[in-house]
């Protein structure tokens, strides 16, 4: 049983390589999938807080093996902004990359209380956010942050000290009217329990009445406190002439808070203030929820997109100094290190390099560039350093175009009638034209009975089940979809996810897992493949290559003297001897067939195979969406070969090569156009306007911040099969809201020829309005509840 | 019936009183983090001095 465990990471949970490294935690060895985790592992038992391992309920990130570099987080005009001056030193808020359950949080509690000069550390699991206060004097803040970065919790900039605050103070006032509407909501209703017991009448008017107030006066704080947001809403809807969900809410709430206002002048049978009360503190509650797991969400996603404090080494008449990006003009002379990202788009001076732009295009193989090309911002610089005079800044590079095509195409993404808004705003208007047309016709018949009977309409149709309908469903369908690991983002991701018919797959990161590893190593003649492999590890790393991790992880020579060949491979020294590692003809003299050769320039030594692996989920997981209905379809920005590959391998018959960003979003306009309703996959930034222009999109949460950003849901795993599991959740949620609207208009339309009959009594119109919410909610919970069969 | 003059007027202050700790206890930061908290308790707090070493090198102890 025990065996499927084995073979993933102690630490992080992913897949072994070949040759695990073994750490001892407790009385037990467990295997690690890397020297990073291995340090990790090793460090937290070292610290005493190995329960972290007992504690936790999701695997911890994986954590670089090479430590990120903190350093320019200590200048002055990085933490500006951002920092904040208290008695004991200085205070920074950070979102870190990697907190996924309260075990996270404890752990990076304890771990950083134990750096010297940490005076505090306040950790929260829910918003990922870590807040460290720090003695200036008695430690760098890059000190702190490394730590962190070493326990595989990656920190990036927090919005900057003012938003924090902000979004605080947002959150605390939701919970304030959450629990003020608890709070009177249950007091109210033990006023009103006084008034129902009793039940024959006998109470003197003097002490009802006196009841009565006491329930308006407690009532009154939940309705125009806690109900608020509902209000304000429904302003809104009216002002843009679209009621909707809020409206049907507040005019509910309304509805009866005022007629029991009106009966309580009048000295009427019945008040519904504890209706009232009742129907904000669940509403409240139901959107509490859902906002919650949507803010939990974004708290941790949204922010990265404007992470990492971007400095870039600008050449001076001196020599260089390190400036913020945003300092850059065009005309400056920009140097940017091997394994380094572009600062702005510019010319390249001096000599050829090899620039990543998979950021950009997707394309994993770098790009040679000779001088006087154009080199854009966001792609790294691979195997030599190189300068560049910046023509385009900020606001201009084609990065910041990509962003503008995701704001565009946001701004385009169809939105669909919403069912449910439509019904309300038709019920308000049938609703009140209902209720005056009662009033009329008994005004004609017995106008002393007129307004009690119109009364008793509104209240035994109040939209309360109509307006717990949709939020009741959505709040346990994303509680249920964030247990899977799935964060919906947008509010109505949920209902377009289940009328999606066609599903667009991205390839690298998404179908498969995004990082090279070697698959095959063949030694030529009788040579010793570990040995050979070291040495083209040591080749790759000092070449900052992207395929030296696949090679290996551990004690790795140091090679000397590396010179890279654009296009061909490295050439360096290790042990005293040349070798060559890349293309067939460069490090063998060979025939190029793919794979890459480890030669000393004529003979032979290795051949490596290189590729990126499919996850393992990929095929079951595009099957089971194709069970659901789904075509897929799979763009990618690489090669024929490689996509076409892939495609087989998973059962993709649709698939296209070579395709842009703006082809991509092209394609699926054309979907669109033929009717489909599109869900688009993907990591990338290159896919970014993908996903904001699809109909709804989920986004890999290992990808770009940009991808996370336009994406309407974020698969927080790896596993992919959560994929058909969230569109069969949607699909449900979306029965159910249907089955709930049914109902809550069955019985209004029911109860409504009793009322206007003057059949109803005032209390069987509260006990109708109390049942049929209730009906509703448990309806709605079924959602929280694992799917029976094969649903 | 008398005592209900008395009583009411007291429920209402105890209200009053509950909803002002609440949003105390709001303000306070008290609702900040409802998780991490809880795990806390389970664990002593008196361990061992902390390792001053910022991670221990990368020893593989396979072989």
């Amino acid at each position: 049983m025990n065996r499927a465990l084995d073979l993933r990471c102690f630490h992080c949970g992913e897949a072994l390589p070949a040759d695990p490294v073994k750490v001892r935690i407790g009385d037990q060895d467990r295997l690690v999938c890397c020297t990073g985790c291995g340090a990790a592992a090793n460090w937290i038992r070292d610290a005493g807080l190995a329960d972290y391992y007992t504690l936790r309920q999701a695997d911890g990130a994986r954590v670089d093996i090479a430590p990120g570099d903190y350093s320019a987080w200590d200048r002055g005009d990085v933490q500006s902004g951002h920092a904040v001056a208290t008695p004991e030193g200085r205070e920074i808020t950070v979102v870190v990359e990697g907190m996924r359950c309260a075990a996270c949080a404890w752990l990076i509690d304890h771990a950083l209380r134990r750096e010297p000069g940490v005076c505090d550390v306040g950790a929260n699991a829910v918003t990922g956010r870590v807040r460290i206060g720090w003695n200036p004097d008695a430690t760098p803040l890059s000190n702190v942050l490394s730590r962190l970065a070493a326990l595989g919790y990656r920190p990036h900039l927090a919005q900057g000290e003012a938003a924090e605050r902000e979004r605080r103070r947002e959150r605390n006032r939701l919970i304030a009217r959450l629990g003020v509407a608890a709070l009177g909501a249950t007091q109210a209703m033990m006023f009103a329990e006084a008034l129902y017991l009793d039940t024959a009448n006998e109470m003197a008017p003097a002490t009802r009445d006196f009841f009565r107030w006491i329930t308006f006066l407690v009532s009154t704080p939940v309705v125009f406190f806690s109900g608020w947001p509902f209000l304000t809403g429904m302003v809104a809807e009216l002002r843009h002439r679209r009621p909707g969900m809020d409206t049907l809410v507040a005019t509910s709430v309304l509805l009866a808070y005022f007629a029991s206002l009106v009966e309580t002048l009048r000295g009427g049978a019945h008040v519904w203030f504890d209706a009232a009360v009742m129907f904000v503190l669940f509403l409240l509650a139901a959107r509490f929820l859902e906002r919650m797991a949507r803010r939990q969400a974004s708290a941790q996603l949204d922010t990265l997109a404007r992470a990492q404090p971007a400095l870039a080494w600008r050449e001076t008449v001196a020599g260089r100094e390190q400036v913020p990006v945003t300092a850059l003009a065009a005309g400056d002379v920009v140097q940017v290190a091997a394994g380094d990202t572009v600062p702005a788009d510019g010319e390249l001076l001096d000599r050829a390099a090899a620039m990543d732009e998979s950021l950009l295009t997707g394309e994993s193989v770098p790009v040679p560039k000779a001088a006087g090309d154009l080199l854009y911002a966001g792609s790294t610089c691979r195997e030599s350093a190189a300068r560049l005079r910046v023509t385009r800044t900020g606001s201009d590079t084609r990065l910041s175009q990509l962003t503008r095509a995701v704001e565009q195409a946001q701004a385009q993404r169809p939105r669909l009638a919403r069912f449910a808004d439509a019904v309300a705003m038709r019920f308000v208007v049938a609703l009140f034209i209902a209720a005056g047309l009662v009033f009329w016709a008994w005004w004609q018949v017995e106008p002393a009975r007129a307004f009690e009977i119109a009364l008793a309409v509104l209240v035994v149709s109040c939209p309360c089940a109509l307006s717990l309908a949709v939020p009741a469903a959505l709040a346990t369908s994303h509680g249920a979809l964030a247990k899977r690991g799935v964060l919906a983002l947008g509010a109505d991701a949920l209902e377009t996810l289940a009328q999606a018919d066609t599903v667009v797959l991205d390839k690298t990161g998404t179908l498969t897992l995004g990082r090279p590893r070697l698959v095959r190593a063949d030694a030529v003649g009788d040579g010793d493949v570990q040995a050979l492999q070291r040495i083209a590890a040591a080749l790759e790393a000092n070449a900052g290559h992207p395929l030296a991790a696949a090679f290996a992880d551990g004690a790795v020579p140091v090679a000397s003297q590396v010179v890279a060949a654009p296009g061909q491979g490295v050439s360096g020294t290790v042990d005293g001897r040349e070798w060559r590692l890349g293309r067939a003809e460069f490090a063998c003299a060979g025939q190029d067939d793919g794979a890459l050769w480890l030669g000393d320039g004529a003979r032979a030594f290795a051949r490596f195979e290189v590729a990126d692996p499919l996850r393992p989920d990929a095929r079951e997981a595009v099957a089971a969406l194709r069970e659901l209905g789904l075509a897929p379809r799979l763009l990618s920005g690489d090669g024929q070969a490689t996509v076409a590959a892939v495609a087989t391998e998973v059962g993709i018959t649709d698939f296209h090569a070579r395709q842009s960003p703006e082809d991509k979003l092209a394609a699926v306009r054309a979907l669109q156009a033929a009717g489909h309703r599109v869900l688009a996959v993907g990591d990338g930034i290159n896919d970014a306007p993908v996903l904001a222009g699809a109909d709804v999109s989920v986004a890999m949460a290992a990808g770009a911040p940009l991808a996370h950003r336009s994406a309407g849901l974020v698969l927080a795993g790896s596993a992919l099969m959560r994929l058909p599991e969230s569109v069969a959740l949607a699909r449900r949620c979306r029965r159910i809201i249907h089955q709930n609207l049914g109902w809550a208009l069955a019985y209004n339309v029911v109860a409504l020829p009793f009322a206007a009959l003057g059949w109803v009594t005032p209390g069987l119109a509260a006990l109708g309005m109390a049942a049929s919410s209730l009906v509703v909610t448990a309806n709605a919970l079924r959602l929280g509840r694992a799917p029976r069969g094969n649903e | 019936m008398n005592i209900l003059l008395a009583l009411i007027p007291i429920s209402l202050l105890l209200l009053g009183a509950a909803i002002w700790a609440f949003l105390w206890a709001v303000r306070g930061g008290q609702f900040d983090d409802l998780d991490t908290p809880a795990l806390d308790m389970l664990r002593d707090e008196d361990r061992p001095a902390p390792p001053r070493t910022p991670a221990p090198p990368a020893r593989p102890d396979g072989d």
